[in-house]
């Protein structure tokens, strides 16, 4: 139990729109990512799932019963919020009894509820205290926790790591992940960070500016990116893009190299050809390659970030595998495999297969 | 272009205040040679040491001496030295609940008057205080409007209230002759014993409501929105929400304010006494008037009297002024530990 199916969702602030359509299918015990940029509308959306706000148009349905206008406590759905909005005045203990109080659970049962979330969050000892007397870690585990006890038919999740530091985050981070499996409940759970939605997400939802850019699994979305912008979104660093064009059945970079055309496109149009900074070596003397000027030099140790300059003044940035030596102003040879380029079209559309 | 201007304009209101300084910088530096750091402190204390000790230290000193004296003569020389006396006569009754036992029977009136007024006034004000500050943190149209409505009244000199309300409702005053014209019967709002006692409460809470109200509207924002939507989330019923949420947050605020009002309703004068002079009787007769009556207004002037009833009286306000520092103070080392 947990399917959510929205159906031309929109959301507008008096005259602002900021959903215009989004579709959206959610299967039991997923956990899908809604990812983009700030102000993409993704807390927005959640809001709408969650029923704290009302969609200006569109279907919200929840295990197939239409819950568009039913209020946000009778939606069986529990929220994790960025600030974790604790209540600061309770114990640790009364913020998770306090959800449970409302619908008269019996005593024990709430008991027995809290102490099993307790435990699984390790959050026992700090029953007693008050948010005010935790760290945000721990904070956020009691945020958590007051999700888990209502057992929820799914999670909502806004950006819950986002107030943690690097390290823990990583941590947490493979906590929930961990925390998803055992408990195989649905979760929806937004970020602007594409690391976080990479690791964590069965399918990640890329929006932008209010539309559904694309939806696919974290490799289906890093393979095919649908268009130039989820191209340039996933992945880091960000994906090269160079302007082409299609002479002779070829796509013609900059600087006259030629590759094999990735996707289907007419002779003579303007395409842009895109590479991710990791599927480009240093070519064979002798081999056709991209030639480009270095301009700096980042070596990590176990991969060296090099930025360069192409031809025409495009700059160009490849990870190469470990310490290959390079020096400021050296020219770098590039080679790649055919099967690592995307193209996408004057649109910004990804190309059709050939 | 706008902010440079502004900029020039600031420089020029500071322009003066930058001459002062450079003139009043070498005597100052002169007399912190002599004095030192530490002399320079005091040095800086000083006047406003003097006028708080001038007006308001000495004379508490003076009331107190006085307070020891008794007749009607006003310079402390001619007065009699009476020791307690006045303490004693103020004190001496069969049964403090009923004045009429008692040796100074008005003072035991006054008492029980201010006593019965602070807590109506106090609890319905409090009460209407919050009210008015939840409806005012809705998000209702023309807010700002509906706030200034509400602090207006606060803005008033307490002699302008009392006035207005005379003339409201007094017996051929506004509201009776609306009344007549829609057929009811007249009431004599400030004649009868209750009705003047309802209108001096009624009157003071109109006055002081906006006060405590943005008091409480300030703590009412200071509550972050999500905790609401997380208690929405848990399915938390309005009346919950009030009793659960709100009220316990906004615990820190609503103590202040019950206090302040504490501490001026235990005051009441200005407003009450231009509105009913304390009548009709004695029935609206509170402690400063009282202590103003027989200290300055009655024809059997008693100055001795008077201050020790006002010493009396300062005692409930410091007891009450020291639980409002403590308040403050808690409420301050709870914000550190934020
Ligand atoms: N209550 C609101 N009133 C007006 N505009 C809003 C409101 N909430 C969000 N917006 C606007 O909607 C857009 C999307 O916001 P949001 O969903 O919070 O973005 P994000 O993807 O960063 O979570 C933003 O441009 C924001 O300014
Ligand atoms: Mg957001």
């Amino acid at each position: 139990m947990g399917r959510i199916t929205l159906t031309g969702i929109e959301k507008a602030f008096g005259h602002v729109e900021v959903l215009k359509g989004i579709d959206l299918d959610i299967g039991e015990g997923e956990l899908v990512v809604f990812v983009g940029p700030s102000g993409c509308g993704k807390s927005t959306l959640l809001r709408l799932i969650a029923g704290l706000d009302r969609p200006t148009g569109g279907r919200i349905e929840i295990n197939g019963a239409d819950v568009t206008r039913v209020g946000a406590a009778d939606r069986g759905l529990a929220m994790v919020f960025q600030s974790y909005a604790l209540y600061p005045h309770m114990t640790v203990r009364q913020n998770l009894s306090f959800g449970l109080e409302n619908i008269h659970m019996p005593k024990p049962e709430i008991a027995t509820r809290i102490a099993e979330a307790a435990r699984m969050l390790e959050i026992e000892p700090l029953m007693e205290r008050r948010p005010g007397q935790l760290s945000g870690g721990q904070r956020q585990r009691v945020a958590i926790g007051r999700a888990i006890v209502r057992n929820p038919t799914a999670f909502l999740l806004d950006e819950p790591l986002s107030n943690l530091d690097a390290e823990l985050r990583v941590s947490m981070r493979a906590e929930l992940a961990a925390l998803h499996d055992r408990l195989g409940t649905t979760m929806i759970y937004v970020t602007h960070d594409q690391v976080e939605a990479m690791t964590l997400a069965d399918r990640i939802v890329v929006l932008r500016a209010g539309r559904i850019d694309q939806v696919d699994t974290p490799l289906g979305l890093y393979n095919r990116p649908a268009n130039l912008f989820v191209a340039g979104f996933i992945g880091a660093p960000n994906m090269n893009f160079f302007a082409a064009r299609i002479a002779g059945g070829q796509a013609v970079l900059p600087g006259g190299l030629a590759v094999p055309v990735p996707g289907r496109a007419a002779e003579g149009a303007d395409i842009t050809i895109g590479i991710r900074p990791q599927h480009m070596r240093l070519a064979d003397p002798g081999a056709p390659a991209l030639e480009a000027r270095v301009t700096l030099v980042e070596a990590l140790g176990a991969e060296t970030v090099v930025h360069a300059t192409l031809a025409d003044g495009e700059r160009i940035l490849t990870v190469l595998p470990g310490q290959p030596g390079l020096e400021r102003d050296a020219v770098v040879r590039l080679a790649f495999d055919s099967a690592d380029l995307h193209g996408f079209d004057g649109a910004g559309q990804r190309l059709p297969e050939p | 272009m706008a902010t440079r201007l502004k900029h020039m304009a600031g420089a020029a209101a500071v322009a003066p205040l930058a001459l002062l300084a450079r003139v009043l910088d070498p005597p100052l530096r002169a007399l912190q040679r002599v004095a030192g750091q530490g002399g320079m402190i005091t040095f800086f204390l000083v006047p406003n040491m003097a006028i708080f000790g001038i007006f308001v230290l000495l004379p508490l000193c003076i009331n107190f001496v006085y307070s020891m004296t008794a007749g009607p003569e006003l310079f402390l020389a001619q007065r009699d030295w009476v020791g307690g006396a006045q303490y004693a006569k103020l004190l001496d009754c069969e049964d403090y609940t009923r004045p009429a036992t008692c040796d100074e029977d008005l003072f035991w009136t006054a008492v029980w008057n201010t006593a019965r007024f602070v807590v109506v006034q106090v609890t319905l004000l409090v009460v209407c205080a919050t009210v008015t500050a939840l409806i005012l943190n809705r998000e209702l149209r023309a807010r700002g409007f509906w706030r200034a409505v509400f602090f207006f009244p606060v803005l008033l000199s307490p002699v302008v209230v009392g006035l207005i309300w005379r003339w409201i409702l007094q017996r051929d005053g506004i509201l009776n002759a609306a009344m007549l014209d829609l057929g009811l019967d007249p009431v004599n709002w400030l004649i009868e014993r209750g009705w003047a006692f309802a209108a001096t409460v009624g009157v003071t809470i109109w006055a002081h409501l906006g006060f405590y109200a943005l008091i409480l509207l300030a703590g009412l924002q200071a509550i972050p929105r999500d905790l609401y939507e997380a208690a929405e989330m848990d399915g938390t019923r309005p009346a919950r929400m009030f009793w659960r949420i709100t009220l316990p947050l906004l615990m820190p605020n609503l103590l202040v304010v019950i206090v302040l009002a504490l501490i001026r309703a235990v005051q009441v004068f200005d407003e009450a006494y231009v509105l009913t002079g304390g009548g009709p009787g004695t029935a609206t007769l509170y402690m400063t008037q009282y202590i103003y009556e027989v200290g300055f207004a009655s024809l059997l002037k008693n100055p001795g009297l008077a201050a020790a009833a006002s010493i009396l009286m300062g005692g409930v306000l410091v007891v009450l002024t020291l639980v409002q520092l403590g308040l403050g103070r808690r409420g301050e080392s709870k914000g550190k530990a934020r």
